[in-house]
């Protein structure tokens, strides 16, 4: 292959690499609407526990949220390192 | 009433719109740049020493902002102590503001960590703060903007002489293949992975030394849980599942220590991971559309306290569960 078009083929399979990487945050965002829909019941059951629960979904959103950030971080590896 | 705020308020607000003003205007004049990306922080000195194993020592313009948060971080701290006054006087000015912050934090702390607060509550809010101040530090303009001018490898961008000695890069396509590109002297703190593996680090190991503090030698058995081994001779009828259970401990001990490691790996990339993309979506944003960038800084904010939070929080939680006692398996072979 002409060393030319393989570059231009390898730096556009690294922008379809990253794109495919962000795929992961689906699951991420699924959790924290999840997350996000029983922290509100529990508000609206019980507002004098709100700021525990906030507390504890902002917690949990942060354990959803850092799978989310792994797969950015593997986007932006492909594209910014090496 | 009314009148009276809105007095104080005349001055700012038209200091504000004329800001706003004059950025879309210098937008338009000075068109901004896709800075160059790259995860590691740029060397801004030649190398200053070399240790035998450890290789070269330089300084990189991440360090030298984690730097700038300290000394922030000290002036602060100064202002508060000087604020403060005798006892009898109400705190005022900075040591009321940082009085209310930290009994705030304080209470979060105490609410979970009971009897261990007193312990706790220091690593929690040292961590909360710096990361809190390095993130919020990187909206400063002087962040990622002034630096070493040097020539690039590929692209670039044309340069102008802005005064004698002082040059600035300018969004044309650099001629005869001779582009520069800037080296900043800042470069937010959480974007370079050794500032959040260290603190990361750091969190972990002192969650182990409270771990042992609170209950000792014992509190390894959460890793080599072989007590069960040992209670299983004691028995005098073994059934299928005191002879599995052993095993299962086990087992679980090898997870719990993979989960140490997990941690620190999770901590480092998390912070890392939010504040990185950040500065990216900043730049690829200010490079899009000039004139509304700003609004992206509300979301920085935003997105570098909930960081700051959650990386605090993580500690109290980490650290409040070495502290509580979790030998149930005793408890829970008794019946």
């Amino acid at each position: 292959m002409d060393p030319e078009v393989a570059e231009i083929l390898v730096s556009g399979l690294r922008y379809l690499g990253a794109g495919l990487a962000m795929i992961g945050t689906l699951g991420a965002g699924l959790g924290i609407g999840i997350l996000g829909s029983g922290a509100m019941q529990g508000i609206a059951r019980n507002p004098d526990a709100a700021g525990a629960i906030q507390i504890n979904m902002i917690l949990a959103i942060a354990f959803a949220e850092a799978v989310a950030i792994y797969a950015l971080v593997v986007a932006l590896v492909i594209l910014f390192v090496g | 009433m009314e009148k009276e705020e809105a007095k104080g308020f005349g001055l700012n607000r038209w200091l504000v719109v004329l800001l706003l003003v004059a950025g879309v205007f210098i937008t338009g004049r000075f068109a901004p740049i896709t800075p160059h990306i790259q995860l590691p922080g740029e060397p801004i000195t030649d190398v200053l020493f070399t240790l035998p194993i450890l290789g070269p020592f330089y300084l990189t313009n991440t360090l030298l902002a984690t730097l700038l948060v300290d000394l922030v971080l000290f002036a602060i701290a100064f202002a508060v102590v000087r604020s403060m006054g005798d006892e009898n006087s109400p705190p005022r000015g900075w040591a009321n503001a940082f009085e209310a912050i930290v009994g705030a934090l304080y209470n979060i702390v105490e609410s979970t960590a009971g009897k261990w607060a007193k312990t706790i509550f220091p690593w929690v809010a040292t961590s909360l703060l710096l990361i809190l101040t390095a993130n919020w530090l990187r909206i400063l303009p002087i962040f990622e903007t002034i630096g070493w001018m040097h020539e690039a490898h590929e692209g670039g961008y044309e340069a102008r002489e802005l005064i004698q000695g002082v040059e600035y890069i300018v969004a044309e396509e650099a001629h005869d293949g001779h582009g520069y590109e800037i080296i900043p002297f800042f470069r937010g703190s959480s974007t370079d992975l050794n500032f959040t593996a260290a603190l990361a680090l750091t969190t972990i190991v002192m969650v182990q030394i409270l771990g042992v503090r609170a209950h000792g030698v014992n509190y390894f058995s959460k890793f080599l849980s072989f007590g069960s081994f040992f209670s299983m001779w004691r028995r005098k009828r073994l059934g299928p599942f005191d002879v599995i259970m052993p095993f299962i401990n086990i087992f679980v001990g090898i997870l719990e220590l993979i989960s140490e490691f997990a941690k620190v790996v999770s901590f480092s990339f998390r912070l890392l991971g939010a504040i990185f993309g950040g500065a990216i979506l900043f730049a690829v944003i200010t490079t899009l559309v000039p004139m509304v960038s700003f609004g992206i800084m509300f979301l920085e904010l935003f997105v570098g306290a909930v960081q700051a939070l959650v990386f605090g929080m993580l500690t109290l939680v980490f650290a409040t569960v070495a502290t509580i006692s979790h030998g149930d398996e005793e408890h829970g072979e008794a019946h």
